[in-house]
């Protein structure tokens, strides 16, 4: 049981986009597929979160070879808690794509594609093991573009161009530092390299691979200056995509960075990175909310927060500190859910106005309260507004970085923050208070729409309303992370 | 022999990101072609013997010995595939562009960033 | 007990929706009753106040966050609850019938906002811990927000409503870094514990921040000098949110703050100082403004600031009087200026109209808002015998005791004076002078409307006729609070001729004095070029302006849409950080073995590099194609000289099927390639290409010295053949020891060809398949048996993997020549028509077989992918097969669709 609800959350959905791939011309068979494939994922995952939340570890070497040998997948708290966001990040997907997918995309691939794509972020979360983990990223891409270009428009293919050219140089990066690692220790699964490098001095190939798997993974989630495949594709991708995305891609990114970095090296890394990533964190967080501030397109402004996001995490983890590892992981929790329904966000507004554009849009506050109401959440959220989950992410970064005696990396954060403000500020003001152009009623939003942006938004409240709960688990999984596996 | 190797290596991979630098999308596309095999390579010369003899256990034998280092060749193998594969996603990307754009420079390709620049004025797409 | 409270408040509010839209006309009354409750329970427990007594009230939050929600009531928190409290009751009814025009819909909103703020406002001034308080503070400015921009239709309420938020959220954000400062510093959050170690705070190395980030909070909320200007833009609220938050309440909170913290300044050397300086020059430059504005609601909300200004410099002075007189001058304050906001409400109501030279003869229409105007503006005044004239005593008495000096003295008189001035204005104005500018209204005085002002402005009278209740229950242990020790509070009316007296009677010469030319001075000021340069609302619409600017331009900067440069980035920027790595580790590179030179593996490795040269430097894209395709090949020469024949059978066939695939794609293509790069780029990008080739060169030269024990490889030797029982290591590792990374790579090319056919594949309603085509006899003749003999073969590899070179990946890409054969001789439709099933589908059940191969292993508890064997005489079955088969029908399936795709594409 143990050993299926370990396996679950990445072989379900890729039975399940296996069966879809079948059915290829019956978009409701494919769409039942795929939303008992996500449930079932999504169950699993969170069985497998209650039985390693406490800190235990579940182990399974994959064709019960002995373990360094075997690829082997381990959850642990860290591990278990992503996979069980992207249960939750899935199951709001399916719901909003009855509204937003129609038979056509569906007889396109929508349903193995975001099938795969869900298996290979969880396949990154749960696995034991550096190569396995770059074969689920490039899963990840692969599926992405898929579905980017799931209309054929003219700039999702341009968008994909870009994504794929920057991303494949990413993934070339992961794999030529795995190889300089190998060289040196022979060895792939993450507790034995913690081992072995620890064993071992220091050589040009450990720092080449451990540079360059930071480089690759960083362009992964999107930090400054390798973050321009986002705000090129982002935004052209049908919404559901995007928002998936949105919430998971560029963190499965950051977790690789989390879980290379720390469990090969320890939570110091290597010489020079706690530094390097500071500022790789700092110039994040403030140019991107920056450029932020100037998009008038929704999904693109959310693409820069998205990336300004992730250097707040990236502050977390340059401050080689447990309580910053453990800031940074609540962080990711948080900014999944709040990331992806802000696109939920976008799409719905779309769906009410015919356009993304703040200058034309308007009027959702008066026409559809209750919409308001929930997208509010979010926003106020990604604000850093108590009580929302945004706040307690925000608070514990610059408390772990108060805590490490820094000064100008939390004050980047705060005027990143301000920046932040100005923009969601300007986003309610023009999205939802401003009379539509030309005065027209915001059109209904589907209901399947609304419940998904209500089902993120109730988790956020519940993380704002109870931060301890999180803030424990993520501690557990920061002492998981820097433990590197215990068995 | 190794250093040949490391050369072959770094010059392949220097020549491949020369083309994935041109603004022409096929020369970008052939330059991530060339820079997978290269990157193989390295993860070849990464294996922790160097033997001219396959990895084959022979008939009556029980175990390997004395003949390359298999790990590498297998995560290699792995590596092709997932190259091939994404060389033949850019060629299709690349053929949909052309057929959308008319154009293979990625330069004058606009579709994407266009779409929401702030400094245009708003347009409803469809 | 004060969990409870806010409870309540907040139940309250949340069910205030349902509530006004069922209570209709009645709403207000009806709402009343959960402040009026609030109210009369507070009042209940003042005999516990005057004591001195402070009650405690906690859970646990999230203890690991340092988050205990405890709430602490003593003299200065009840001071405030009583004021919110009570005013909200009169803002509630007020509202009620204020908004008496407005719809069901936005009554239910106001209502619920209005008590959300209360709530909130409520948790801001009784939380103990910093972090809860923070919490209260910011819910008060999001609120503040929500209220100002009601009416969001108006672009200048939603102006107003931002420039707030972005002010009080920016002094929010210096107020969290402050808390966790403070956290830092002392190790507690609890407010009770930072007073009282106050010392101790101050004589921390963070104290300069932390008091930076306190008082920009504060400055920010209770707008103070230079964050004064979005306070007169917040009147853009509806009239009862501008009473409660922009005057009695919310505003107060900065000064809340400030007095909390009045130990800590007070222990560093220019602490009052700054809050001397910033509330002078804040009462001042908001005396001036309110005697320049026009608008009823702006003279009150520049008095407002002003009136604030007096109490951030009555903390910052010495002494218990000063004390004394912050906590009467802020009830005072509240309680007349709450008066005068409802009456300027009702004037707005009933006449639509704001501007003060506007106005006149309204005594007439709106007799009560008159009477109660005149009263609550005797206050503001501080004439006897009303409570305004009380703590303007007890003002003058802390500034003649304070150690400050006397220029603060004179700015007071003056400001106060200015008030006087401002107080006979508007009452003046619009009710008496100017009989007959207006001649009917459109509403008349409603009880709800009429009640609030006259109970206020009558309580400012009352309560100093009898001060002795308010004194001892209220005012005394507020200022004790406050001042931290014991103090006596004498609250008279008459103290007889004392210094202060004096000064008050000079206040009201030169504020009749100012009430009687007010029309010049007005006019003059207005005309005055002066206010100019402190017109903050300009510069704030610069700094956004600029700030939307420089976004834009950073915009342009970093995401301008041009790959190349992307890509150049990307690279710089990653062998800077490879560079720097390197630097910081203070490493150099290992010296290798030179090992021997083999002459032939040598020539393919230069032939390689030759090609990749070439294809670097070649013109067209066919010849860069072909070079490519040269170095493909040499590097698979150069796999089959090391002990690698399934990487060069891999390589090959997959170099072979790159170069069918992209002939198809050149053929639709242009292949003249005309530069897309400057000279000067170009040598940019050699440049970075060079410097990334001698970086590589350099750490795989450190990469030929590294070695290990190989223990991995050398257990997979050992094991492949007794426990995987296969011959081929290569193969063994590929679909059992690693067999999970093959199923994922095989999901990526089942994934790929997905996106293929979406990409490439027929849409609905389009012509599904190209003609027949038309090829060479000979060609169409041999197809079938080339087609046989290529499938027989791939499955003769697909079969043999496991000992020999070979393997369902391989076998796959057989398969798929054999299709290509038929397409090459019969055409796209005809190959199609072979296969039977669609690409995508055979894609499907590769990767259904695959998965499902990893099943069988499990059912006696082993992991996933451990597979089973069956050893017959005459053969080996196992799971591996059924793996590996899968893998091959992917592969099949997925270079297909790409086939089929790229060539109906380019066909097109």
């Amino acid at each position: 049981m143990d050993g299926l609800a370990l396996i679950a959350p990445v072989i379900v959905p890729l039975l399940g986009a296996a069966i879809a791939a079948m059915l290829r011309e019956r978009p409701i068979a494919q769409r039942t597929v795929m939303e008992i494939s996500v449930v079932t994922m999504a169950l699993a995952s969170l069985l497998l979160f209650l039985k390693v939340k406490d800190g235990y570890e579940l182990i399974m070497a994959f064709g019960s070879w002995i373990r360094p040998v075997a690829i082997s997948f381990r959850a642990d708290a860290l591990g278990a808690t992503l996979s069980l966001v992207t249960g939750l990040i899935g199951a709001a997907g399916m719901i909003y794509a009855r509204a937003d997918v129609a038979a056509r995309r569906r007889r396109s691939g929508f349903d193995p594609l975001f099938l795969s794509l869900l298996a290979a972020v969880n396949g990154a979360f749960l696995t034991g093991d550096l190569f396995n983990m770059y074969v689920w990223f490039e899963l990840m891409l692969v599926c992405a573009l898929g579905l980017i270009t799931l209309d054929r428009r003219k700039a999702q293919i341009d968008g994909a161009v870009r994504y794929a050219a920057l991303s494949m140089m990413g993934a070339t990066f992961i794999l030529v530092g795995i190889a300089f690692i190998v060289a040196e220790v022979g060895t792939l699964e993450f507790r034995d390299l913690r081992l072995t490098l620890a064993a071992r001095d220091l050589s040009l190939s450990i720092v080449t691979g451990g540079a360059l798997m930071l480089a690759g993974f960083a362009l992964k989630a999107g930090l400054f200056p390798l973050f321009f495949w986002l705000p090129a594709s982002y935004h052209t991708a049908p919404i559901v995509a995007s928002a998936v995305f949105a919430g998971l891609l560029t963190k499965a990114g950051f977790y690789a960075c989390l879980r290379v970095l720390v469990t090969l090296f320890g939570m110091d890394m290597l010489p020079g990175f706690p530094v390097a990533i500071g500022v790789i964190a700092g110039l994040t967080m403030v140019v991107c909310a920056g450029c932020a501030l100037a998009q008038t397109d929704l999904r693109r402004l959310f693409s820069f927060h998205i990336i300004a996001q992730v250097g707040y995490m990236a502050m977390g983890l340059s401050l080689a500190s447990l309580i910053g590892l453990q800031a940074a992981i609540f962080y990711i929790v948080h900014s999944i859910i709040v990331q992806t329904n802000l696109f939920f966000a976008a799409g719905a507004i779309y769906r009410a106005d015919g356009s993304f554009d703040l200058r034309t849009a308007g009027g959702i506050s008066r026409s559809q309260p209750l919409l308001a109401g929930m997208v509010a959440v979010p926003i106020l959220s990604l604000s850093g507004i108590p009580p929302f989950s945004g706040f307690w992410a925000k608070l514990t970064v610059l408390r772990a970085g108060f805590e490490q005696g820094m000064m100008w990396l939390p004050a980047a954060a705060l005027f990143a923050g301000l920046l932040t403000i100005i923009s969601m500020g300007s986003v309610w003001a023009n999205g939802f208070w401003k009379s539509r152009a030309g005065g027209r009623i915001a059109r209904p939003v589907p209901t399947s729409m609304f419940w998904a942006i209500a089902t993120l938004s109730a988790a956020t409240l519940a993380i704002g309303l109870f931060p301890g709960f999180l803030w424990e688990v993520a501690g557990i999984a920061a002492h998981a992370l820097e433990l590197g596996g215990t068995r | 022999m190794n250093l040949v190797y490391a050369l072959m290596a770094s010059v392949i991979v220097a020549c491949s990101i020369y083309m994935i630098l041109s603004r022409n999308l096929v020369r970008l596309l052939l330059g991530m072609s060339m820079l997978a095999t290269g990157v193989n390579i390295v993860i070849f010369m990464s294996g922790n013997t160097q033997s001219p003899r396959p990895p084959l256990i022979e008939e009556g034998a029980i175990v390997l010995t004395d003949a390359a280092d298999p790990l590498p060749q297998a995560l290699i193998l792995t590596a092709i595939v997932i190259g091939f594969a994404l060389t033949l996603v850019l060629a299709t990307l690349t053929l949909r562009a052309w057929r959308a754009e008319r154009t293979l420079n990625t330069g004058q390709m606009r579709g994407a960033e266009d779409l929401g620049d702030p400094t245009r004025p708003g347009k409803r797409e469809g | 007990m004060l969990i409870w409270l806010i409870l309540i408040a907040f139940l309250g509010s949340c069910l205030a929706g349902p509530v006004s839209r069922a209570a209709d006309r009645w709403a207000g009354w009806l709402l009343a009753l959960l402040p009026a409750g609030l109210f009369v329970t507070l009042i209940k427990i003042s005999p516990v106040m005057e004591r001195g007594w402070v009650l405690g009230d906690g859970l646990n939050w999230a203890p690991y966050l340092d988050l205990y929600l405890t709430f602490r009531l003593d003299g200065f928190s009840f001071l405030m609850t009583l004021l919110i409290t009570g005013v909200g009751t009169l803002v509630v009814i007020y509202s009620g019938a204020y908004l008496s025009e407005k719809s069901l819909k936005d009554r239910g909103r106001f209502f619920t906002l209005i008590l959300l703020f209360m709530t909130a406002m409520l948790g801001a001034v009784l939380a103990d811990n910093l972090i809860v308080m923070l919490v209260f503070w910011e819910a008060t400015s999001i609120l503040s927000f929500l209220l100002i921009g009601f009416d969001g239709r108006s672009a200048r309420a939603r102006r107003s409503a931002l420039m707030s938020l972005y002010t009080t959220a920016a002094g929010g954000l210096a107020l969290l870094a402050a808390i966790l400062l403070i956290g830092q510093a002392l190790g507690t959050y609890s407010l009770g514990e930072v007073r009282a170690r106050a010392d101790e705070l101050a004589a921390s190395p963070l104290i300069v921040p932390i008091l930076a980030g306190l008082m920009i909070g504060a400055f920010t909320k209770s707008a103070q000098f230079p964050f004064h200007f979005w306070l007169p833009n917040a009147m853009q609220a509806p009239t009862p949110a501008s009473a409660f938050l922009h005057s009695a309440t919310m505003v107060k909170l900065g000064i809340y703050l400030l007095a909390r913290f009045e130990p800590v300044i007070a222990a560093v050397p220019y602490g009052r100082w700054v809050l001397v300086t910033v509330g002078g020059a804040t009462m001042l430059i908001a005396a001036f403004q309110a005697l320049r504005a026009e608008g009823f609601k702006t003279a009150l909300a520049y008095s407002t600031i002003a009136s604030l200004g007096i109490l951030v410099t009555l903390i910052g002075l010495t002494g218990p009087a000063a004390s004394v007189a912050m906590v009467g001058f802020l009830f005072a304050h509240a309680l007349y200026k709450a008066a005068l906001f409802f009456c300027a409400g009702s004037v707005l109501h009933a006449t639509g109209l704001q501007n003060l030279r506007a106005l006149g003869g309204l005594i007439r229409l709106l007799p009560l808002t008159g009477v109660a105007t005149v009263l609550a503006s005797l206050s503001m005044a501080g004439l006897p015998p009303f409570f305004g004239f009380i703590s303007k005593e007890f003002l003058f008495q802390a500034q003649l005791e304070s150690t400050s000096a006397l220029v603060s003295l004179a700015v007071i008189v003056l400001v106060n004076a200015a008030m006087v001035g401002v107080a006979a204005v508007i009452t003046l104005r619009p009710f008496f002078m100017g009989r007959g500018k207006i001649s009917e209204v459109k509403h008349g005085e409603t009880p709800g409307l009429v009640m609030p002002p006259l109970v206020l402005a009558l309580a400012g009278l009352f309560l100093s006729l009898d001060p002795a209740w308010v004194s001892s229950n209220v005012l005394r242990p507020a200022a004790v609070a406050v001042y931290g020790e014991a103090i006596e509070v004498k609250v008279h009316l008459w103290h007889g001729i004392t210094p202060m007296l004096m000064l008050s009677f000079v206040v009201v010469i030169i504020g009749a004095l100012i009430a009687w030319y007010w029309k010049s001075i007005h006019l003059r000021l207005r005309k005055s070029r002066v206010f100019e340069v402190v017109d903050f609302d300009r510069y704030f619409e610069t700094t956004l302006e600029t700030l939307h600017l420089l976004s834009a331009r950073l915009t342009g900067l970093v995401q301008h849409g041009d790959l190349r440069t992307y890509l150049w980035v990307v690279f710089a920027a990653v062998t800077a950080l490879l560079l720097f790595a390197w630097n910081a580790a203070g490493l150099m590179p290992r010296l290798p073995q030179v090992d021997a030179l083999r002459p032939a593996p040598a020539v393919v490795a230069l032939v390689g590099m030759a090609g990749a040269l070439a294809a670097a430097r070649a013109r067209g894209l066919l010849t860069a194609m072909i070079a490519t395709g040269l170095v493909g090949f040499a590097v698979a020469v150069g796999f089959m000289f090391n002990g690698a024949p399934d990487l060069a059978l891999t390589q090959f066939t997959v170099e072979a099927l790159i170069v069918v695939l992209l002939t198809a794609l050149l053929l639709a293509v242009p292949l003249a390639a005309p530069p897309t790069r400057t000279n000067t780029e170009r040598r940019f990008d050699a440049l970075i290409a060079t410097v990334i080739g001698v970086v590589l060169f350099v750490a795989l030269v450190d990469m030929t010295s590294a070695s290990h024990g190989g223990a991995i490889s050398t257990f997979m030797g050992n094991q492949s053949y007794l426990a995987a029982k296969g011959h081929n290591v290569v193969n063994v590792i590929l679909v059992d020891f690693r067999g999970f990374d093959t199923l994922g790579e095989t999901v990526v090319i089942a994934m790929s060809a997905v996106l293929a056919w979406s990409l490439l594949g027929p849409r609905l309603r389009e012509q599904v398949w190209s003609h027949e085509r038309r090829s060479p006899f000979i060609l169409q003749l041999t197809a079938p048996v080339f087609f046989w003999l290529l499938l027989i073969t791939s499955l003769w590899i697909l079969l043999r993997g496991h000992d020999q070179p070979g393997g369902g990946f391989i076998g796959g890409l057989v398969a798929a020549l054999a299709f290509a054969m038929i397409a090459l001789a019969h055409g796209l439709e005809r190959a199609r028509r072979t296969l039977r099933i669609h690409p995508v589908v055979v894609v499907g059940i590769g990767m259904f077989l695959a998965l499902l191969s990893g099943f069988p292993g499990m059912q006696d508890g082993s992991a996933y992918l451990t597979h089973l064997w069956y050893e017959g005489d005459a053969l080996k079955l196992s799971t591996t097969m059924v793996f590996d088969l899968g893998v091959y029908i992917v592969v099949l399936g997925g270079v297909l669709a790409f086939l089929f795709g790229l060539q109906r594409g380019a066909e097109k």
